[in-house]
């Protein structure tokens, strides 16, 4: 035949893959002999250089490798007959980099070498490196090494903040199936454009402007989950101070408890404990014996009496806060704060929220069994006043319950905390020291417990609360009487050491010789 | 004529167009021994590129001699630029001078000043489409490249956008989903909607498809779009921009081409498309460039002047082809109907439409945008008797025009003629007023080239049954039905073989006893005792 070509058959294409990976193998395992020979000789010269670079330029991760280079550049720099050599080197060095990364854009070694040459040579130039990452980000606009190591490139070459928000918008044009870029972009905004007067962390109208571009993504593709992360993000960016939510003083102990976690320097600057008219020394404990807590123990050495003016004083971010205490019983004083739950966004932002529920809910009269539309509904109703549509968010939840089963556990937590959270509107005036669930959705968990440690009786019985919970029961620092009756305790594991009298422990599927053990530690009277 | 060209070939192939070269190209790829010819000093036929020169002189030859290229009639040209400039040089010291200042965005916005001189001058950087046409990232085109390692002869750009005619006015169409994440035309409720219905489309398993549709067979695909919820806006959009339709367009082949469109998203660009560099004519010449890589034998300038079917003494027959005096005797003779003698057709003529098409040269895209733009803009009809016509604007870096030039194609179904078909649709995109300095918001278009072509895209089948008829170009934005009716004729002319295997790489090649070294290239000795 004539002008025929010959071409190797697929079985002589695989042996000859073979061999050549055979022969490769060969070459490397020769190759890190004669490195380690090189080392262990001290022998730091060009020649290392070039056996440890032809290996990387081929398996990019090998750690070692990235080591024995810089062991050589160290060893070069004390060299002054190097010196007009260094800097042809160093940029040698980034070509080699560069050639790693192109095989393996993920290789930790690679980019950790780059930092090391940019952070050590004294001439980076630092406008041509965040070129190379804008470059690779182009290739893999979601390669975190990339974001991670651009971050650190800014850092040093500091680009205007204006710039980099920007970037950040061009990447998720491109493709907004991006975390790193909506994370870089959550920190560019609230840098760039904090709402100085209101005191909160966004610009009105740039917090509403992001709420829209991330509703657009959320809408357009509602499986994706990274424009979801920003939204919940957005919605949470609120002003958040910390806030004294109850205070216990009896014979025993003194409890503070608070909204969020604080640390021990926090309560020690920021809170005075003042017993008829006089400030009282004392130390304080946290109740988990963590740097940062929401209840912390007062110890001090001052005698309680019945007839006591207590008074605490919280230097706030708003201010003084004065929690006054009234007697509950003898010996036992209780100072409360009014508290809300109701994130207070400005009025525009408020404006928005209602624009996009009511974008929602058309959507949802359409298509009334898609979740990523029924969860955010939820959230606004939640966001823009909890109070009023709690009844319509426990519905969502439940239906959620049914048509996302995947997730019951979360949207179970879900309820519990955001039902839990609607019991505790009526908080302030309430001066009773026992807590019982009021509602009929039972809760799988124990958020917001904090707020009912200065209780003596609490009742949680006939819930769906598992032995995962039992931890957070420390901050029942008060409590006297517990009741964990029919729940869906399995073991008793993690139960904190408790001051208690009487825990009802029935109805759970439980271990006796755990309840026998328990009841020796706590001492106490355990009814099972 | 004496000339050395061998006289028996197991396969000729008469006319370089896209169906003929891939035909071709497939029989030259599994050892058939082909001839390629062409009447034509050039590559393509009906679907060749033109340099400004060559489109001049094809301009030229359609009107000496109407019958050498039949199918293309009604060419009217218009120039709306001076001959010469009328100051030339001190127009070339104004743009230097305003370079100079510091001010660059000005110096920039100075547009030149185009007369034909500059064409002539700049002619060789013109490739101008007699058929341009887009390929389907995942269409069978682009498949049939990578399959056959074509590609490696072609390099493409992406098409950047997709327009429309909305409301009056251009509008970008939000086809992938990173442009419904950023359009601001359309309501997020509308997001939704429009994502949930393209997403469903291309989601669509046949069972689902059957059962979705069971009930549209006969009506259109805008009731359907209605009856889904969709508002106006979005209607638009999905019938007219990415269906490509009309009004009358069936809800299933509306369907069918939404998902064509949708399934080419994503591979190569922003946009389902892929747009040749140097134009469409360069694709045959690909085809041509394997069968010649595979031992075909090509030769241009050579017409054909009869066609005979001969029956030698075992009954066997043998195509005998009248050429310059020379008689070429082959088994199947493939031919493109605008080559193919008369006497091989059935005398019924086959009932086509005819295609309107004009190409506009103007100074400016349709719409601006960050980068040079390469668009596809569908306008629906504008008139009720009318149909949709398509538009591609191609710029420089597609080697289609010098800097500050875009070539423009339309192409639509002929109603009257090209002229009276498509003036009404440029006119609401160019500036036609030739004043190169008045400020407009359009570009100023230079010049337009209106002409009809007969739509000889049907298969014809001819006389007899060793003669094999390639349709011409159709309508289409893509070469599908080239591709599709290639792979028909080699199946006729090579049945049961493979159509177009991947063709080796260079380095995949092996020289007899050169096996264990790999490819070195050299020893032509060897080569040639390998090939005997």
């Amino acid at each position: 035949m004539h002008g025929r070509v010959k071409v190797r058959t697929t079985e002589e294409e695989v042996a000859r893959k073979q061999k050549e990976r055979q022969e490769k193998l060969k070459k490397f395992k020769y190759a890190m002999q004669k490195i380690q020979g090189k080392r262990n000789q001290g022998e730091l010269d060009k020649e290392l250089l070039e056996l440890t670079g032809n290996v990387l330029s081929s398996n990019p991760d090998i750690y070692t490798l990235w080591n024995i280079r810089r062991e050589i550049f160290t060893l070069f720099l004390k060299d002054d007959a190097m010196l007009d050599e260094m800097c042809a080197l160093y940029d040698a060095e980034l070509q080699l980099t560069e050639y790693c990364l192109k095989i393996n854009p993920k290789s930790y070694g690679a980019w950790h070498q780059r930092e090391w040459v940019l952070t050590t040579r004294s001439d980076p130039n630092w406008a041509q490196e965040l070129a190379v990452c804008n470059k690779y980000l182009k290739l893999d606009e979601r390669n975190f090494h990339t974001w991670d190591y651009r971050r650190f490139v800014v850092s040093k070459c500091k680009p205007s903040l204006k710039d980099e928000f920007d970037f950040t918008t061009e990447k998720l044009h491109d493709n907004f199936s991006n975390y790193s870029a909506w994370h870089y972009r959550s920190k560019m905004l609230v840098a760039l454009f904090p709402d100085v007067e209101g005191g909160r962390p966004i610009e009105d109208s740039h917090h509403k402007h992001e709420l829209k571009m991330v509703q657009s993504a959320a809408f357009t593709d509602p499986d994706d989950t990274s424009a979801w992360f920003y939204q919940r993000w957005l919605l949470g960016a609120v002003r958040n101070s910390v806030k004294l939510v109850v205070v216990t003083v009896t014979k025993s102990k003194t409890t503070l408890a608070f909204n969020q976690y604080v640390s021990h320097d926090y309560v020690k600057d920021k809170i005075q404990i003042v017993f008829n008219k006089s400030t009282i020394a004392g130390d304080w404990i946290s109740c988990t014996g963590n740097q940062y807590d929401i209840v912390w123990i007062f110890k001090h050495t001052e005698t309680i009496q019945d007839d006591m003016e207590i008074e605490v004083e919280h230097d706030g971010d708003n201010g003084k806060n004065v929690v006054g205490c009234v007697k509950v019983k003898p010996f036992t004083f209780i100072g409360k704060n009014q508290i809300s739950f109701q994130k207070s966004y400005s009025e525009p932002v408020l404006k928005e929220l209602e624009t996009q529920l009511d974008a929602c809910r058309q959507l949802l009269a359409l298509e009334p069994d898609n979740k990523w539309t029924l969860l955010t509904t939820t959230v606004f109703l939640y966001c823009i006043d909890a109070k009023k549509y709690h009844n319509e968010v426990i519905e969502n939840l439940q239906a959620l319950k049914s048509i996302d089963k995947l997730r019951i556990g979360y949207y179970n937590d879900l309820i519990t905390k955001w039902c839990i959270e609607n019991q505790l509107n009526n908080y302030h005036g309430d001066n009773s020291i026992s807590f019982k669930i009021s509602f009929d959705e039972k809760i799988s968990s124990l958020p917001h417990l904090q707020f009912y440690s200065h209780c003596e009786n609490v009742d949680l019985s006939n819930q769906n609360i598992s032995s995962k919970g039992l931890p957070s029961l420390i901050v029942l620092q008060n409590c006297k009487n517990l009741s964990l009756n029919n729940n869906k305790l399995t073991t008793l594991k993690g139960f904190p050491s408790l001051e208690l009298e009487v825990l009802d422990l029935q109805n759970n599927d439980l271990d006796k010789s755990e309840v026998d053990l328990l009841k020796e530690k706590l001492n106490c009277n355990i009814i099972f | 004529m004496d000339d050395d060209l061998p006289t028996d070939f197991e396969v000729i192939v008469v006319g370089t167009g896209m169906v003929e070269s891939i035909v071709a190209a497939a029989c030259s790829r599994i050892g058939k021994n082909v001839l390629h010819l062409d009447s034509s000093d050039h590559y393509g036929g009906l679907w060749a590129s033109y340099n400004f020169d060559g489109l001049q002189k094809f301009i030229k030859e359609v009107n000496a001699d109407p019958k050498r290229q039949w199918p293309v009639y009604n060419l009217s040209e218009k120039w709306y630029i001076e001959k010469e400039s009328s100051e030339p040089e001190q127009n070339e010291d104004k743009k230097e001078g305003d370079e100079n200042k510091t001010d660059d965005s000005k110096a920039e916005t100075q547009k030149k000043i185009w007369s034909q001189a500059n064409f002539t001058a700049e002619y060789r950087k013109f490739n101008i489409d007699m058929t341009p046409k887009l390929l389907f990232s995942r269409g069978p085109l682009v498949e049939l490249l990578i399959s056959s390692n074509i590609a490696r002869y072609a390099e493409f750009r992406c098409v950047t956008r997709v327009l429309t005619w909305l409301n009056d006015r251009l509008a970008p169409v939000p086809c992938s989903r990173a442009d419904v994440f950023a359009t601001e035309a359309v309501s997020i409720v509308e997001k939704r909607m429009l994502m949930k219905m393209l997403t469903s489309i291309v989601g669509y398993n046949e069972e689902e498809m059957n059962n979705e549709f069971k009930d549209w067979n006969d009506k259109t695909f805008k009731e359907y779009l209605t009856h889904k919820g969709l508002t106006p806006n979005l209607i638009h959009y999905v019938l007219y921009a990415i269906a490509g339709g009309t009004d009358k367009m069936p809800c299933l082949e509306g369907v069918k081409e939404c998902k064509k469109f949708l399934m080419s998203l994503g591979r190569y660009g922003n946009t389902p498309f892929l747009w040749p560099m140097y134009g469409s004519g360069e694709l045959p010449q690909c085809f041509c460039r394997l069968c010649a890589v595979f031992g075909g034998v090509y030769c241009l300038n050579r017409p054909i002047d009869k066609v005979e079917i001969k029956t030698l003494d075992e009954g066997k027959r043998v195509v005998a082809i009248q050429s310059k005096s020379k008689t070429l005797n082959c088994n199947n003779l493939v031919v493109g109907i605008d080559e193919c003698p008369k006497e091989m057709l059935p005398t019924e003529p086959v009932e086509t439409s005819d295609i309107s098409k004009a190409v506009f040269i103007t100074n400016g895209t349709i719409m601006p945008s960050e980068k040079e733009p390469l668009t596809l803009l569908r306008f629906p009809p504008l008139t009720e008797e009318g149909h949709a016509v398509t538009v591609l604007e191609v710029g420089p870096a597609t080697g289609s025009c010098p800097k500050g030039l875009f070539v423009v194609y339309f192409i639509t179904k002929m109603v009257k003629d090209a002229e009276s078909d498509l003036q009404q649709y440029a006119a609401r995109i160019f500036d036609f007023s030739g004043d190169q300095t008045a400020e407009s918001d359009k570009p100023k278009c230079l010049y337009s080239l209106y002409y009809n072509v007969k739509d000889t895209s049907v298969p014809v089948q001819s006389v007899a049954s060793e003669v094999h008829v390639c349709a011409g170009p159709d309508v289409g934005l893509d070469f599908d039905r080239a591709v599709e009716q290639a792979e028909q004729v080699f199946k006729k002319i090579c049945p049961g073989e493979e159509f177009l295997p991947r063709a080796p790489d260079p380095e995949e090649i092996v020289f007899e006893d050169d096996v264990t070294h790999g490819p070195e290239f050299a020893r032509h000795d060897d080569e040639e005792g390998d090939a005997q």
